[in-house]
């Protein structure tokens, strides 16, 4: 029984993991961090609408996020307003309308912190099926327009130029990101999804200068970081985002030891 | 080979271009000046399909933009301005010469042997061939605008826009770059148009030369204008043009041809 939960969590944590530190790299290199912590907390709103109306799938959390995140690039796109001022609005009004909607359904206490620093015991069959299918799509999407991605971010004049739908390609990758964010919150929770999008890029970037080679540190440190955290949460029964995180953070420090020894 | 009717630009009801009518040939070399926010840069993006027309239109051999870029891929070589590109990309410069060679699945291609030495011969003629390896934000802002010359070089484009090529780029290096495009546009038959605020060395070394400030106040040869007329115009105060030719020998130009 438990290890079948154990496997659960590993597979849904490394398949997740994977999709997000290879995203990290464009969310770092476009200095869009803060826009990670703005999608994963309007899932929120969609969390607090579940518990009010007893629901349990993805549907109320998925479309805060997606829309959430489709309204963040559409304001880095247009600089109507301060990127960093729209993301705030959006993380600030999720959170109250999910705190508020939660405080006038039942029952929602027990789960909250599950909700927000992740629980093992929380991911299903269902979830696991999902993540894969989602791992999948994620994979072959980021893969295929990895070098569109990469013109983008260098210049998007440039990738206009070269014939790229440079505006449907940006959209298309904060949706998918929105998704992959939704799906880890099970695992690591709300409040520290956004790790996921910071911490592999710079341990890969302390340990090489290469892209290729970041990515792949990327990729490493985040599947040691999660199958360690899943494993130390289970050992010590703790909740799996703050383990997790704590020892991707550890992680961190060795790879800027190592970067400031090998300088 | 581009021709532009009537064409009008406005932002927020604010006139960026106005009214613009001109023809470029094939093989042309022309220099856009004008003082800043003359629209010089929104003049390019426009040609460039960047940025849309409020009125006017612009063909670029008997077509619109999107189908002659669609005709084939890399038509254009465009150098944007030096700060709007992203310089700490963890990219050695060979990555960035080859950016706009897009390829599915780019994280696992290797370059071919051909496409190095192509790379190779662009970045050694613009003097940056020793820096292959190295990685783009490693390098000197002179150095990284070389890099980007390259990379507009490497596919070998019909039309190449240049918005202020010269940007960290020394004197002495200045000459060699305006040289090497001059013999572009003559051997390759490739288009050029290039925004400087090189007043001297552009009249040098273009075919024709544009001087706009909202509106398009000449574009004619360059040894037809009268400079210090137009430029008073263009730029509203009254302005010395010292055209640098043979005669000059003491100036920082042709002391760097020797």
């Amino acid at each position: 029984m438990i290890w079948d939960i154990l496997v659960r969590a590993f597979v849904v944590g490394v398949l997740l993991s994977v999709l997000l530190s290879i995203m990290s790299y464009f969310v770092v290199i476009r200095k869009m961090t803060f826009a990670g912590v703005g999608i994963a907390h309007s899932a929120f709103g969609g969390i607090a609408l579940n518990f009010l109306f007893g629901f349990m799938g993805y549907a109320f959390p998925l479309m805060f996020s997606i829309l959430a995140s489709l309204l963040i690039a559409f304001m880095y796109k247009k600089g109507k307003m301060s990127e960093d001022s729209a993301i705030d609005v959006i993380f600030v009004f999720s959170m109250a309308f999910g705190v508020f909607v939660l405080s006038i359904s039942n029952g929602y206490s027990a789960n909250m912190l599950g909700i927000l620093f992740g629980n093992i015991l929380s991911v299903t069959n269902t979830n696991m099926i999902i993540s894969i299918i989602v791992f999948c799509f994620g994979f072959l999407f980021i893969s295929y327009y990895f070098s569109h991605f990469q013109l983008m971010s260098y210049n998007e004049e440039l990738a206009y130029i070269s014939s790229i739908k440079v505006d449907f390609l940006y959209y298309l990758f904060w949706a998918v990101l929105s998704v992959v964010i939704v799906l880890s919150i099970k695992l690591i929770g709300i409040i520290l999804v956004n790790a996921f999008l910071v911490l592999p890029t710079l341990v890969g970037s302390n340990l090489s200068k290469n892209y290729k080679t970041i990515v792949l540190y990327a990729v490493l440190s985040s599947i040691f970081s999660i199958t360690t955290g899943i494993f130390a949460a289970y050992m010590l029964n703790t909740p799996a985002g703050p383990t997790i995180v704590l020892v991707f953070v550890v992680l961190w420090i060795s790879s800027l030891i190592f970067k400031k020894i090998t300088a | 080979m581009i021709t532009i009717r009537n064409l009008t630009v406005k932002f927020n009801d604010k006139i960026i271009l106005d009214n613009i009518s001109m023809g470029i040939g094939k093989g042309e070399f022309v220099g856009i000046l004008g003082p800043n926010g003359a629209g010089k840069t929104t003049l390019i993006k426009t040609i460039l399909g960047l940025i849309k027309p409020s009125n006017g239109t612009i063909t670029i051999d008997n077509k619109s933009i999107s189908e002659y870029m669609n005709r084939k891929s890399n038509l254009i070589g465009y150098l944007p301005q030096h700060a709007i590109v992203n310089w700490n990309m963890p990219i050695r410069v060979i990555d960035a010469v080859m950016i706009e060679n897009i390829k599915p699945f780019g994280l696992f291609r290797k370059y071919k042997k051909d496409e190095i030495e192509s790379a190779k011969y662009w970045l050694e003629l613009f003097g940056v061939g020793d820096r292959m390896y190295s990685y783009i934000k490693e390098l000197s802002g002179g150095q990284q605008q070389r890099v980007s010359l390259a990379r507009c070089m490497i596919h070998n484009p019909e039309l190449l826009i240049l918005d202020e090529p010269n940007t960290a780029i020394d004197a002495v290096y200045n000459t060699k770059l305006y040289e090497i495009l001059k013999e572009l546009s003559i051997k390759n038959r490739m288009t050029i148009i290039m925004v400087s605020h090189d007043i001297g060395a552009v009249t040098k070394y273009v075919d024709e030369v544009m001087c706009l400030n909202v509106k398009l106040h000449c574009h004619s040869k360059a040894n037809k204008i009268n400079f210090s007329t137009v430029l008073r115009e263009v730029y509203g105060d009254d302005m010395e043009v010292v055209i640098h030719g043979d005669g000059c020998k003491n100036c920082a130009l042709n002391r760097g041809n020797k």
